[in-house]
């Protein structure tokens, strides 16, 4: 027995069309998202031997490890927006953002932790979050739901991270000479950053633009 | 950052002691003696705990080194110049996070036997390997020969836990083994498509890991006999991409030093009296 038409969409369902981004939009941001995870895991990687916190040279085998994941989603999600050569996409979005990565990297000794930290997941990470959670809320659940798959995924893993990375930081200022020490690096690397627009160039988490929103 | 690191630039807290393999390699006591933890021995507990910071110190280092593969070398196909596949880095993140939960969970298995971190001194024999100029090199030294004696020595622990009757020893040193035995097919499949069309490479890196092999016989006290104080895990050695021959080669080597050390002694003895 046939049974009524019912509606396509759950009454429940407010997905809607179009998203912001188009497919050749999505491969640029998805490149540069692939090189600047890239970046992270191997900071975080190299950065293992060189700490001497026993639970922080832990926690970056973890994180490091997530970031990695994170790149291959990206790596795997280019193909399917008609990028065959990820490699191709695979790039900052300008020099501006590549001098922050190597000021990133840039302290070097066993007495920089703090640094370090700081920079990963006060300015990069923070960073990571804003860009994915804007691009999240802004392209088609319907058109763009493998984007979105991956864009939660990572989410998933940078919130729990950067919940777990400030307790750490916390952890480690304890005086004024601390505090001053990681405001003036967050500072520093905040400045770069704002110089290259965002992990994925200007426009990164949108626009107050009357026009361009 | 800087690339290639000195091995000496590890850094540790304060609670760690270092010791150079030249100092070990030179000390007279026989400290490379490791020793059956055989569970009916008086001195078990002290064995076993030696064996479970031993553990630790090979799983931080591993941890260590993986992560500065992962870092050192640039993504792309220009192998005999330095570059690496960008799967293998990533292959060398996910081993950062099995050796990051090795660490926890060789800490954890230690406080259980009532050991505490920095109670033995560090040798840093495995992260020396790990700072190899050639990638090929590391993942003979470090995925192949160590990460293979990590298998041994795993197995090995697993059914110290199962004759101990201790279920919590047991389940930890299992899943490890697991990861162990990843890591080895990464290091193989690694170093086989690394050096597809440089069989002069493969062969340097495979003598490279004998060499690694042989420091790490523990003066011949490696073998398949069941109070080896390191037991190669055949079965698990072959599920890692270890040929028969291979696993013969590191058996027989240990079995040729053994003897070459008890003739040593029998002469030792007989001058003495």
């Amino acid at each position: 027995m046939a049974s009524s038409p019912r509606t396509p969409f759950a009454p429940w369902d407010r997905r809607e069309l179009p998203g912001k981004f188009t497919v050749e939009e999505t491969a640029r941001r998805v490149g540069h998202y692939k090189w600047f995870e890239m970046r992270m895991f191997e900071l975080m990687a190299g950065w293992i031997a060189t700490i001497p916190e026993l639970d922080i040279k832990l926690r970056l085998g973890t994180h490091s490890y997530h970031h990695a994941f994170h790149s291959e989603l990206w790596h795997k999600r280019l193909p399917e927006l008609r990028e065959m050569n990820p490699e191709r996409k695979t790039v900052a979005p300008n020099p501006e953002l590549e001098a922050f990565v190597t000021e990133l990297g840039a302290p070097e000794g066993d007495d920089k932790t703090l640094e370090k930290l700081v920079g990963m997941y006060r300015v990069a990470l923070p960073a990571v979050i804003s860009t994915y959670t804007y691009h999240r809320n802004n392209t088609s659940k319907i058109t763009d739901s493998p984007t979105i798959r991956s864009l939660q995924f990572c989410l998933n893993d940078d919130m729990e991270e950067w919940v777990e990375a400030e307790m750490t930081i916390q952890s480690l200022i304890t005086d004024a000479d601390d505090a001053r020490r990681a405001a003036d690096r967050q500072a520093e690397l905040t400045t770069l950053l704002i110089a290259a627009g965002g992990i994925a160039g200007p426009g990164s988490v949108g626009s107050f633009d009357l026009e361009e929103s | 950052m800087k690339t290639h690191i000195s091995p000496t630039a590890l850094a540790r807290d304060t609670r760690f002691n270092r010791q150079t393999s030249e100092d070990r390699f030179t000390d007279p006591r026989s400290t490379m003696e490791v020793g059956h933890v055989d569970p009916m021995a008086e001195d078990v507990g002290d064995r076993a705990r030696r064996r479970m910071h031993g553990i630790f110190v090979g799983e931080i280092q591993a941890l260590e080194g993986a992560g500065r593969t992962a870092f050192d070398f640039p993504a792309g196909d220009d192998y005999a110049n330095g570059e690496i596949p960008y799967e293998l880095k990533l292959d060398m993140a996910r081993q950062c996070w099995d050796e990051a939960r090795h660490c926890e969970i060789s800490i954890k298995l230690a406080e259980h036997m009532g050991g505490e971190l920095g109670e033995y001194v560090e040798n840093t024999m495995l992260f020396e390997a790990a700072c190899h100029n050639d990638p090929v090199f590391r993942l003979a030294g470090v995925n192949r020969a160590l990460e293979g004696l990590a298998i041994d020595v795993f197995t090995q622990m697993r059914d110290f836990g199962r004759e101990t009757g201790d279920p919590v020893m047991v389940y930890c040193e299992d899943f490890m083994l697991a990861d162990e035995v990843t890591h080895v097919k990464m290091g193989s499949k690694w170093l086989r498509a690394v050096t597809e069309n440089d069989p002069e490479r493969r062969k340097s890196a495979l003598e490279f890991q004998r060499v690694v092999d042989g420091l790490f016989n523990f003066r011949g006290q490696r073998g398949e006999e069941y109070e080896s104080p390191i037991r190669l895990a055949r079965q698990f050695r072959k599920m890692a991409g270890f040929t028969d021959g291979e696993v013969d080669v590191i058996a027989e080597a240990a079995a040729k030093e053994r003897a070459a050390i008890e003739a040593e002694q029998m002469a030792a003895s007989i001058l003495a009296e």
